[in-house]
């Protein structure tokens, strides 16, 4: 018989009755485990990123200062994309009395391609989701634009040539637009009317955009065959870029994702090399029969080999449908949560999850197996000639490595993964060393007690090799289960926190020199809080120089900042910006620029290079001393370039000012806005809503994500429960049979039991303690402090599991006549 | 033999010649040895000095591959613990190892062994659902279903009670009659030792030359299917 033939005959024998199905498990839970969380996380990752591209109102906009040509929305058609036509233009906006600058924003039917516009019919009236646009002749306005202007609903307002009827008021809009500072308020019109205007002849500042969305695989199609015939002042954005406080919600969903998956893939492993070690010890005799009856060495080990590989085929097609199925389960659950559809599923993540499983087994199955290739065939009469399991060679760390790398590869953050990796086997060892030393103690202890302590000590030192194991493996599990509890509960929440309460909500722009004094004492009087108020000069960049070499010419740079910029001017560096490169300057320096570092690097600045701007008709130039890291999500009131204080002197200048206002003083802050009608206020109380939703999502996502991976956890700890229960009912039968009363075993084995929960929970809670903190620290930013009801989860939820565990698999043996165990064993 | 503590002399001076179709019984004291012998003989285990003979062949200048070809074509074996494969059925664990030993049909080989052991209704009962008695005759019929020109039988009767075991001894002798199938069996039984053709005596680690029994039927030295060791 070959070994193919021998192989098959194997699996199938051995497969129905049972013997094989351990090491099947732990296969299929690992593939299913990683299949599942990475299907899942691949989809939700899209999913958000096509959420955050609702900034764009598409998934893709191509944009330019004069009109786009046809082809491109020809080719976005034929790819099957819907698309939209919209033109922005900032313009004054005239009323009955009163006249203020404006965006105006128009559209076509249709618009928005992603998320939806909220209106509402007054000002006191609650808002609405709509699926429409401003029929012609009517226009949406931003409820700052009501007091602008000083008229009410109903009323008619002039856009070039046009008359427009107020007929709702505009509350949210998806693509409100980068950044609070651009913004005049918004009137959102009919394409038509705007197009019928007049006011989009030449030189007219208006920006003309087409907006497009649908399948994933035909936007990337779009954007790839569109992006390289792109020409000068032409720009393609794509949902993946959106803007900054997105772009950091979203960053922090991946990282709560990737620490979901990647506490699956360890305890997966984990738990195939459990069962491997299991399954390897239980194919001892059957080798030694095997050799005995003459069979060869190498006929046996490419049978063992080819049964291992059947396993993982069918491991993986269990594991694979049922990451699948799970994957399925929970995008269901999710999908009312989910403002947004979830994209269909990719093929990608399977095949990732299976070759991890095959890499897996061979790293962790194989070597215990092919160990076997040393049991001699003397066994069969002699036992004690069992050799030790070889010490394995270092060849077998590759394919486990590369297990690994595949999961880093898929959830792509090698930082994140390497601090998972290197806690965990950090923890291993800690937990292996502390058990040890325990083991060394309740050897002494045993010796000492008696009756059921002394069964349930003596048992634990009796074992010390697998009892070592099985607290390693408990702890692992365990540490992977609570570490759950902390993301979960704690790190949320405690990261949701770490946004202030009073997170600056309101913008007052277009501030005059002669009314800062008026406008701080009364925002100081209406209670606003974390005030600040900043100079703002609008400026051309004229000249860039490289280190005294001219650099582009009196061309400003490409690229999405234009030559004309905001600039403000400060004597110590501002709130929620950090110096990266160069040093900020000291009280007295003049003729100094600070550049932030998005910009430096879009534009391609660095220090030392040296910046003339053009303000009113005036020149300044500065040098670049200064790149600064700008938390931009911070709200507060932060510009891409910081002058010297001096240049205040020389630039036409007004003043922004960002403040937390509590809701009753909302009244007193229209007043004011009324008494200076040429400031507007912009509450970003809806976007902060907006950040906060989507971290909502976020957690929970990631919530449903650790629900499988505590599945996972579960699995691990009942693995390594079983891994020993043959041994401890044998045992047990046997004092039994000495004439031990129920009493005595039971509490023995509870005793073995609840130590060894004692020393996992202990290592256990501490670990994930430790690495909750690293995690809030490195990679969340914040500190994280644990809390009591973590140690107390940990110890509680070790003993029922544990003890609970180990019960239940054992309370058998008190009910069954001994000699059945004896005889069957 | 190289043992987990080290290495460790277990018999010496032994010489001993078996021919096809005799039987022999060693017997002694536990840790004299016998086991350790039994395995050298079957070629599980190979001798520090000396030589064996199995079926004509010098175990010594055969590898364990080749050791393990000679005992597949020629040789079967029974065991005190019965060492049936608790995850294969009765059926599966005879099948098992006349597939190993490349014998064609083994199915219907099988399930004739089985039908002479007069258990042709438990052939798909696991081992745990058979009584001690009906176990050793599984491995009986394992051990005889690839015609073995010689079988070693490892305290046969040792786990069986006396009227089981005198079932078993008989059905053991029996094939050995009627295959012409050398036995050598270890045992403590003095009753299942006088069954044989010739006892020898294993003392702490040497054997004692082997004595005729009234039973003893001399083999048959021609056909050199017994076992030689020196």
């Amino acid at each position: 018989m070959n070994s193919a033939t021998l192989s098959g005959r194997l699996l199938l024998r051995q497969g129905r009755s049972g013997t094989l199905w351990m090491l099947i498990a732990g296969l299929a839970v690992a593939t299913a485990a990683l299949a599942a969380v990475s299907l899942f996380t691949d989809r939700v990752g899209r999913a958000l990123e096509r959420q955050a591209g609702e900034v764009l109102a598409a998934d893709v906009v191509v944009s330019d200062r004069n009109p786009l040509p046809t082809e491109i929305n020809a080719r976005a058609t034929e790819l099957g994309l819907t698309t939209n036509d919209m033109i922005t233009l900032s313009t004054v906006l005239f009323a009955e009395q009163t006249s203020a600058l404006f965006d105006v924003k128009a559209v076509n039917d249709g618009y928005p391609l992603r998320g939806a516009l909220k209106v509402a019919d007054g000002l006191d009236e609650p808002d609405r989701t709509t699926d429409g646009i401003p029929a012609p002749g009517t226009a949406w306005i931003a409820p700052s634009g009501l007091r602008s202007l000083d008229i009410e609903p109903g009323a008619t307002v002039i856009l070039g040539e046009r008359e427009l009827t107020i007929q709702r008021l505009l509350t949210y809009e998806p693509d409100q637009g980068g950044g609070p500072f651009q913004l005049s308020p918004r009137l959102l019109v009919n394409l038509a009317d705007l197009e019928g205007s007049s006011l989009l002849g030449a030189g007219s500042r208006a920006r003309y955009r087409l907006l497009a969305a649908g399948e994933e695989r035909a936007v990337n199609r779009f954007v790839n065959r569109t992006e390289p015939e792109l020409s000068g002042r032409q720009r393609l954005e794509t949902a993946g870029e959106a803007q900054a406080q997105t772009d950091e919600a979203l960053e922090q969903a991946r990282r709560f994702l990737a620490v979901a998956a990647l506490t699956a893939v360890i305890l997966a492993a984990v738990a195939v090399l459990l069962a491997a070690m299991r399954f390897s010890r239980a194919q001892r005799d059957l080798i030694a029969i095997l050799k005995a009856f003459g069979a060869e060495s190498n006929e046996v080990m490419h049978a063992i080999g080819l049964l291992l590989l059947w396993l993982v085929l069918l491991a993986t097609a269990l594991g694979g449908l049922a990451g699948v199925a799970g994957q399925y389960l929970i995008a269901q659950i999710l999908s009312a949560q989910m403002s947004t559809p979830l994209p269909g599923m990719r093929l990608q993540p399977l095949a990732g999850s299976a070759l991890f499983t095959l890499l897996l087994a061979a790293g962790f199955a194989l070597p215990p197996l092919l160990s076997l290739k040393r049991v001699p065939p003397m066994r069969i009469l002699n036992r004690s000639l069992d050799m030790p399991a070889a010490r394995e060679r270092i060849i077998w760390l590759v394919p486990i490595l590369a297990a690994l790398a595949i999961p880093v590869y898929e959830l792509g953050d090698l930082q994140l993964a390497l601090l998972m990796l290197g806690g965990s086997a950090l923890l291993a060892g800690l937990l292996a060393l502390a058990a040890w030393g325990a083991m060394l103690l309740t050897r002494r202890l045993s010796a000492r007690a008696s009756g059921a302590w002394r069964f349930g000590l003596a048992g634990l030192s009796r074992r010390r090799g697998a009892s070592i194991v099985q607290i390693t493996a408990l702890g692992l599990g365990l540490m992977a289960l609570l570490l759950l509890m902390v993301v979960r509960g704690e790190l949320i929440g405690q990261w949701r926190d770490s946004l202030p309460a009073e997170t600056p909500d309101h913008f007052m722009v277009n501030i005059q020199p002669d009314q800062y004094d008026q406008v701080r004492e009364t925002l100081e009087e209406i209670g606003a809080r974390q005030l600040q108020i900043r100079p703002m000069a609008n400026a051309q960049l004229t000249g860039l120089s490289e280190k005294g070499s001219l650099k582009g010419g009196d061309e400003p740079p490409e690229g999405g900042f234009t030559g004309q910029v905001n600039v403000s001017w400060i004597d110590s560096i501002p709130p929620a910006n950090e110096i990266v490169e160069g040093e900020f300057w000291g009280s007295g320096d003049r003729g100094q620029i600070s550049v932030a570092r998005r910009w430096a690097d879009r534009v391609g600045v660095a220090v030392g290079d040296r910046m003339t701007f053009d303000s009113g008709g005036r020149e300044f130039s500065a040098e670049i001393t200064s790149i600064r890291e700008v938390e931009w999500n911070s709200f507060n009131v932060n510009f891409f370039l910081l002058l010297t204080p001096e240049a205040g002197e020389f630039l036409p200048h007004q003043f922004v000012a960002s403040f937390y206002l509590p809701p009753a003083g909302a009244q007193a802050l229209d007043e004011l806005a009324r008494s200076l009608p040429n400031t507007s206020v912009l509450d970003v109380g809806a976007l902060i809503e907006r950040v906060f939703e989507i971290i909502n999502q976020v957690s929970q996502a990631a919530q449903v994500v650790f629900a499988f991976t505590l599945i996972a956890g579960l699995v691990v700890l009942l693995a390594a429960l079983e891994a020993t229960r043959d041994q401890r009912r044998t045992e047990a039968a046997l004092i039994r049979t000495l004439g031990a009363d129920n009493a005595t075993v039971r509490n023995g084995l509870l005793i073995e039991y609840a130590i060894m929960a004692a020393i996992a929970a202990a290592l256990a809670t501490l670990g994930a303690a430790v690495t909750g903190w690293i995690m809030a620290d490195e990679l969340f930013g914040f500190d994280y402090q644990p809390g009591i009801g973590l140690f107390a989860l940990g110890f509680a939820s070790s003993a029922l599991l544990i003890i609970g565990a180990g019960w239940l698999g054992n309370r058998s043996v008190l009910t069954t006549p001994p000699v059945r165990i004896l005889r069957a064993g | 033999m190289d043992a987990p503590g080290g290495r460790l002399k277990i018999v010496k001076d032994i010489s001993l010649d078996l021919n096809a179709g005799q039987t022999l019984a060693i017997v002694g004291a536990s840790g004299s040895g016998k086991t350790t012998l039994l395995g050298l003989l079957a070629g599980l285990e190979t001798p520090t000095a000396g030589n064996i003979w199995l079926a004509g062949q010098n175990l010594g200048d055969l590898d364990e591959d080749g050791r393990a070809r000679l005992r597949r074509a020629r040789v079967g074996f029974v065991f005190q613990s019965f060492h049936l494969l608790p995850s294969l059925t009765a059926l599966e664990n005879v099948m098992l190892a006349l597939e190993i030993g490349r014998v064609d049909k083994p199915r219907e080989r099988a399930l004739k062994a089985l039908g002479q052991v007069g258990l042709e209704h438990r052939l798909n009962h696991y081992p745990r659902q058979l009584s001690g008695g009906e176990q050793q005759r599984v491995a009986i019929a394992r051990a005889f279903a690839g015609n073995p020109a010689i079988l070693f039988a490892d305290e046969p009767t040792g786990n069986l009670d006396r009227k089981t075991g005198d079932a078993v001894a008989d059905l053991l002798f029996d094939l050995n009659r009627d295959r012409s199938t050398a036995l050598v069996l270890v045992t403590h039984d003095p009753r299942l030792a006088e069954r044989c053709a010739s006892v020898a005596t294993m003392d702490d680690g040497h054997l004692q030359p082997a004595a005729t029994t009234d039973s003893g039927a001399a083999g048959d030295s021609r056909k050199a299917a017994g076992v030689r060791g020196a």
